[in-house]
């Protein structure tokens, strides 16, 4: 059914465009900025868990230290620019592309790993990143980095007045993660993750190089979360070690992909949506004092979901399939 | 072209103490299908997963159309033309039927449109074309194993190799399979089988190699073979050779 096929690929890029377009003029009618700020983180992360997704997801590499390529993103970005006043989009492109680097050059010896060795790895190797940060003088260690204000200017990337350029930035983000992912699925590169995912053993048989695939899928998933790391850096204007590298950035990725559906194109975006007003609520309503309410919502939704719905949400959207009689 | 399509010199492959081959030197001829038989333990699956590219063996040299192919790793392999299947399935349970065949169809052919039609066309040939869209997880294990060969063939290999494709199935399914593997030859493949259940494997096989405790025992025509005193000896111990 080749023609079934291409319309399911229209259709979906034709609903992301609807939904883009509608995303777009939404702040125009929400003018209360604590809204739009929750509109921009919920964007952002929606476009770092569908980056995540790219290597954990679709190639099945679970990775819980994507922090260290965020970090490194919103480092080099702060850094380029406070030390040699470099414009933050050259920061954003130097960013993504160490990030890419640094990921392959991880991916040498970790991706001779299994399974649940690699995500310990992957755990290991960000907190050391975070470490180094710390410890580092230059970058400000422990106390972090506040970003000069130099007025508001695309071409700087500062806006204290008005939250609707971040938007609209986060929003082309989350935009371009999802064609990417999209485009990627129905090329030579998706299938091969995918079959790498599934067993790789049997995808090295049908030629398909797996130790470059994971590669491939590592490169292309810390570039677009380097590039996330950037942005936040530039949204929140201050950046230290803990609250750009700490644990708890690599699972914020990596839930809503696995709230929504892990491997799949609609995943991260469904879950993100849904979590991260649901977090951002929580933590201002019933925050405070009571610091880890909103964590306590995070896992009542993940537990919720591994027990109803194990491959995620979007899977309530998918046309019905019969069952296997088994 | 006189050259063998595969051929493998003197190899030997030794798991810490355990001799799993010794010095086996075989040759499979162009257009050939040859089955690999012999008892539990015989070495086989090494051999076959040698030949595979899965490990490199312990020592010798293994010959693929002409080329020393022994360093090269299976996806490389695969690449010149050696496919396989397995003999526990190995699909790609989350992936359709069709998409299984794709990833097969993408060794030649780069453009998605092309490998998708392709893999088409092969899932059509091995007669899974009404399952294409159904996931592989769904499959009953008949269609899993036509699901394997399906895919090895979508590589468009010069050299198949089948690893008890045929085992476990009804009869019936065995004899369908049977006749896939001869269509398969007629499009030019050259097959290389290992397989338990004799009397499937000698009617459709032009020659038979034996292994025995990791050597070459006997090798020859199929009716040569099993009457062979060495051959009977091996699978049913020395009682029985006496009468042969």
């Amino acid at each position: 059914m080749d023609t079934d096929f291409a319309k399911r690929r229209r259709r979906d890029l034709i609903v992301a465009f609807c939904l883009a377009a509608i995303a777009a003029v939404v702040p125009l009618f929400v003018k209360d900025s604590y809204v739009q700020n929750i509109m921009v983180l919920t964007l952002m992360w929606a476009a770092l868990s569908q980056s995540w997704n790219i290597l954990s997801g679709y190639c099945g590499q679970i990775s819980l230290g994507h922090a260290l390529y965020f970090g490194i993103g919103a480092y080099t970005t702060t850094l380029l620019f406070t030390k040699f006043g470099v414009l933050p989009w050259f920061g954003m492109l130097g960013g993504g592309l160490i990030s890419a680097l640094i990921a392959m050059g991880l991916g040498y010896p970790c991706f001779r790993l299994r399974g649940h060795y690699f995500a310990i790895a992957t755990i290991v190797i960000a907190e050391i990143g975070l470490l180094l940060f710390h410890n580092w003088d230059w970058a400000g260690a422990a106390l972090g980095i506040e970003i000069p204000v130099r007025g508001d200017s695309w071409l700087k990337f500062q806006f204290a007045r008005s939250k609707l350029p971040y938007f609209y930035f986060a929003l082309a983000l989350a935009c371009v993660a999802w064609f990417v992912t999209w485009w990627l699925e129905d090329s030579k590169w998706g299938y091969w993750w995918r079959a790498v995912k599934d067993n790789p053993d049997a995808a090295e048989s049908l030629g398909v190089v797996v130790f470059n695939s994971k590669m491939g899928a590592a490169a292309v998933s810390a570039f677009l979360v380097a590039v996330g790391g950037s942005f936040y850096a530039q949204f929140v204007s201050y950046i230290d070690p803990e609250s750009i590298m700490g644990f708890h950035i690599s699972l914020l990725m990596a839930l809503p992909a696995v709230l929504g559906g892990i491997g799949t194109l609609w995943g991260p975006m469904l879950g993100a949506v849904i979590l991260i007003p649901v977090t951002e609520l929580t933590r201002s309503y019933a925050g405070g004092s009571g610091r880890g309410v909103d964590l306590i919502v995070y896992g009542g939704l993940i537990i919720a979901i591994s027990l109803a719905r194990p491959q995620g949400l979007v899977s309530l959207f998918a046309p019905k399939r019969k069952e296997a009689t088994r | 072209m006189s050259t063998p399509l595969l051929e493998t010199r003197g190899v030997w492959q030794r798991f810490g103490g355990l001799v799993a081959n010794s010095d086996v030197s075989i040759s499979v001829e162009r257009g050939e299908i040859v089955g690999l038989i012999g008892p539990n333990g015989a070495g086989k699956s090494t051999l076959f997963n040698l030949i595979a590219g899965v490990l490199p063996p312990t020592q010798g040299s293994i010959w693929f159309d002409g080329e020393d192919v022994t360093s090269l790793p299976a996806a490389e392999r695969c690449a010149r033309g050696v496919a396989r299947t397995f003999q526990v399935v190995k699909s790609f349970e989350t992936m359709t039927v069709i998409d299984n065949v794709i990833v097969g169809a993408l060794v030649r052919n780069t453009v998605m449109r092309v490998a998708r039609q392709k893999a088409n066309e092969v899932l059509d040939f091995c007669g899974l074309a009404g399952r294409a869209n159904v996931l592989a997880s769904d499959l009953v294990p008949s269609e899993k194993r036509r699901l394997e060969v399906a895919r090895a063939l979508a590589t468009e290999p010069k050299l198949l190799l089948l690893d008890e494709c045929l085992t476990g199935l009804t009869p019936l399914e065995a004899q369908t399979g049977v006749e896939l593997v001869r269509k398969v030859r007629d499009t030019g493949v050259t097959i290389l089988m290992v397989e338990h259940v004799m009397e499937i494997v000698m009617p459709l096989v032009d020659r038979a190699i034996v292994l025995d405790l990791g050597k070459v025992l006997v090798e020859g025509k199929p009716n040569d073979v099993v009457r062979d005193p060495k051959v009977i000896t091996a699978y049913l111990g020395d009682r029985h050779a006496v009468g042969a």
